[in-house]
């Protein structure tokens, strides 16, 4: 990637702004039904383990460890859990807040769908612990034109820990 | 070289355990106590077989992983020759880490500090200025990594920092007959699918290491939602149906949790199920074929888990494998490895589906997996309070229960599954190590 990428009309970038913004919210308010209604029926959602290596290593993303490796299905099957009053590691809920910046919108091969990079922050507080856990993550998702709005095709987001700190990942990024 | 001397208190509170077991009564604070860790590390990791890592982790020759026994950093690399060997990643010359990442292919190690080369096998093989600083006076032969003996099961690596150790076979004590139905999926065994979920959690190690000795009894209620929606394939009425069986003395221990009515080998493929006619035997067979659930631990601190999970109420679905390291860090603090194990000669369809089934159940984001961290972590926190120090846990499920004298394989078996008889074992295994005189 140069630092020159091809433009995408600013209506477009602040549409597709607006949209992530609207889908963290409903992840931040616990509207978990409604933040499904942003995935595509072919969505995939997936966070690669990550694994420190040597600089120069092939990769550093494991190509086939996932933390979620998820469909629009297993993401509802999660959703149907936090539904449940058996939900434990969301009782009591934790209290997250995503930060999304670094916004850049990119075309691909297709006219409909645009690449979307973003940086993620998410702060989870829970119960009276005074320490929360920080996820810090690049998203690189893609997006397809859906009538006036838009769907989200892949979310994937890779944590820049490499051994998590957090005793457990029951919140979405 | 022990060198932990026991306060009068612990003395005391590990005297009283000694008496109470036999009765089913285990002290609270050995749950989240610094002195306790201490002795731990002393007495337990650096006598025991410690788990380091899967063979095919490490397939090809320079592939390496650093893993802990104890608080040691563990190289453990595949060499030149093919070997297996472990040693301490620390320099001989002035103790700089050597391998700073988590895993690599690599045939020398440099230091970066003073530039010394080893062998990925350990050997000192190049000095620096070894004729103008040193005059050709150091006996590169004695100045190698520190080495680590290591031992093999089907797969699995183990190490110990103990030269008296006995053998793993010995150390494993007939466990090897249980540990097949995770690693023997089929004639070319199991591997890993991946490098490994890796975190850390505000829980002391021995609470995982219990639950995964076949704590059954904490399913229908810790993972309610999965009975409830229909993804847990057993129901609370027969829940408690099964076998738990020990090694005595030993530590280890397994969970044989059964579904009645559930037709034989539910969730495996058929090539599957033919291979394994050929890599178990009549008395594996015998019993893994009726076996739902499987959720066992090698002493002290290596678990596994099999199980069938499907997204449709019902169906069979894949067998999901995992297995997982509770490593200490601190009282009441652990790190955590969960790797997704999968028959090596399955189809590639079904080790993905396989691996998508442990995603979703008993990765780090894993639908049962949170929940189990969720209440591990306050049992953490009220186990280090002060009141607790004074406090017992009932251990007295299936106290009086006979042990089965016909079951067909090794170890102390007793049924129904929902017991405290493996973690009465457990504890008393555990006593041995923390009290043995040098
Ligand atoms: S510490 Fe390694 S060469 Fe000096
Ligand atoms: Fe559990």
């Amino acid at each position: 990637m140069t630092l020159q990428a091809a433009e995408v009309d600013r209506e477009t970038r602040e549409s597709i702004k607006d949209f992530l913004y609207r889908e963290s919210l409903a992840l931040d308010e616990q509207r978990f039904r409604d933040w499904l209604t942003a995935f595509a029926e072919d969505a995939r959602y997936e966070i690669p383990v990550r694994v420190t290596r040597e600089k120069l290593s092939e990769w550093e993303l494991s190509p086939n460890s996932r933390i979620f490796d998820d469909t629009k299905e297993t993401l509802e099957v999660r959703v149907k859990r936090l539904e449940t009053d058996f939900a434990w590691s969301e009782q009591p809920a934790s209290r997250t807040r995503h930060f999304i910046t670094n916004i850049l919108v990119e075309p691909t091969e297709r006219a409909d769908e645009f690449r979307v990079l973003s940086n993620c922050l998410v702060y989870r507080s829970r119960g009276d612990e005074t320490t929360p856990s920080l996820f810090s993550a690049q998203r690189r998702d893609v997006v397809r034109r859906d009538g006036g709005g838009w769907l989200i095709v892949h979310r994937w987001a890779a944590l820049d820990q490499a051994v998590v700190n957090a005793h457990n990942m029951s919140i979405f990024i | 070289m022990s060198t932990t001397t026991i306060s009068p208190g612990l003395r005391q509170l590990l005297g009283e355990m000694r008496e109470g077991i036999p009765g089913g009564r285990v002290p609270a604070r050995i749950f989240n106590d610094q002195e306790i860790f201490d002795l731990e590390q002393d007495k337990l990791f650096s006598k025991a077989w410690c788990f380091l890592a899967h063979e095919t982790e490490i397939p090809k020759k320079g592939d390496y992983v650093v893993r802990y026994i104890a608080n040691n950093s563990i190289i453990v690399v595949r060499d030149e020759h093919g070997n297996i060997t472990a040693n301490l990643n620390m320099c001989r010359h002035r103790g700089n880490m050597m391998c700073k990442s988590e895993m690599g292919n690599a045939s020398h190690f440099r230091c970066s500090y003073h530039g010394w080369v080893y062998k990925n096998s350990g050997e000192l093989i190049g000095v620096p200025m070894f004729k103008e600083g040193y005059e050709g006076q150091l006996d590169r032969s004695q100045w190698g990594l520190v080495k680590v003996r290591t031992e093999t099961y089907a797969g699995l690596i183990f190490g110990t920092i103990d030269p008296q150790a006995p053998d793993l076979e010995d150390y494993l004590g007939g466990f090897q007959f249980y540990l097949d139905i995770y690693l023997k999926q089929g004639l070319g065994g199991s591997e890993v699918h991946g490098p490994p979920d890796h975190w850390v959690a505000e829980t002391d190690w021995k609470i995982c290491a219990e639950n995964f000795s076949g704590d059954g009894y904490h399913t229908p209620v810790a993972h309610q939602f999965g009975f409830h929606l229909g993804y847990f394939p057993s129901s609370g009425s027969t829940h408690s149906e099964g076998w738990a069986v020990n090694i005595p003395n030993k530590g280890h221990a397994i969970g044989l949790g059964h579904t009645p009515g559930m037709p034989a080998f539910f969730g495996y493929p058929d090539e599957l199920v033919e291979q394994m006619h050929q890599s178990l035997s009549p008395e594996q067979l015998e019993i893994f074929s009726k076996t739902r659930t499987a959720v066992g631990s090698v002493f002290p601190n290596l678990s596994f888990l099999i199980q069938p999970f499907s997204l449709d109420p019902g169906e069979p679905g894949v067998r999901f494998c995992t297995m997982r390291l509770w490593h200490p860090i601190g009282p009441g603090r652990m790190e955590m490895w969960s790797w997704c194990l999968v028959p090596t000669d399955a189809s590639e369809e079904y080790k993905e589906a396989a691996y998508k089934a442990y995603t979703l159940t008993f990765g780090q984001a894993g639908t049962f997996e949170q929940d189990d961290f969720e209440n591990w972590i306050k049992v953490t926190r009220a186990a280090g309070s002060t009141m607790a120090r004074d406090v017992e846990f009932p251990y007295v499920m299936g106290l009086e229960r006979p042990k089965l004298e016909d079951f067909p394989g090794p170890g102390h078996a007793v049924s129904p599954y929902v017991t405290d008889t493996n973690f009465r074992n457990l504890w008393s295994t555990w006593l041995d190590y923390l009290t043995r005189e040098e």
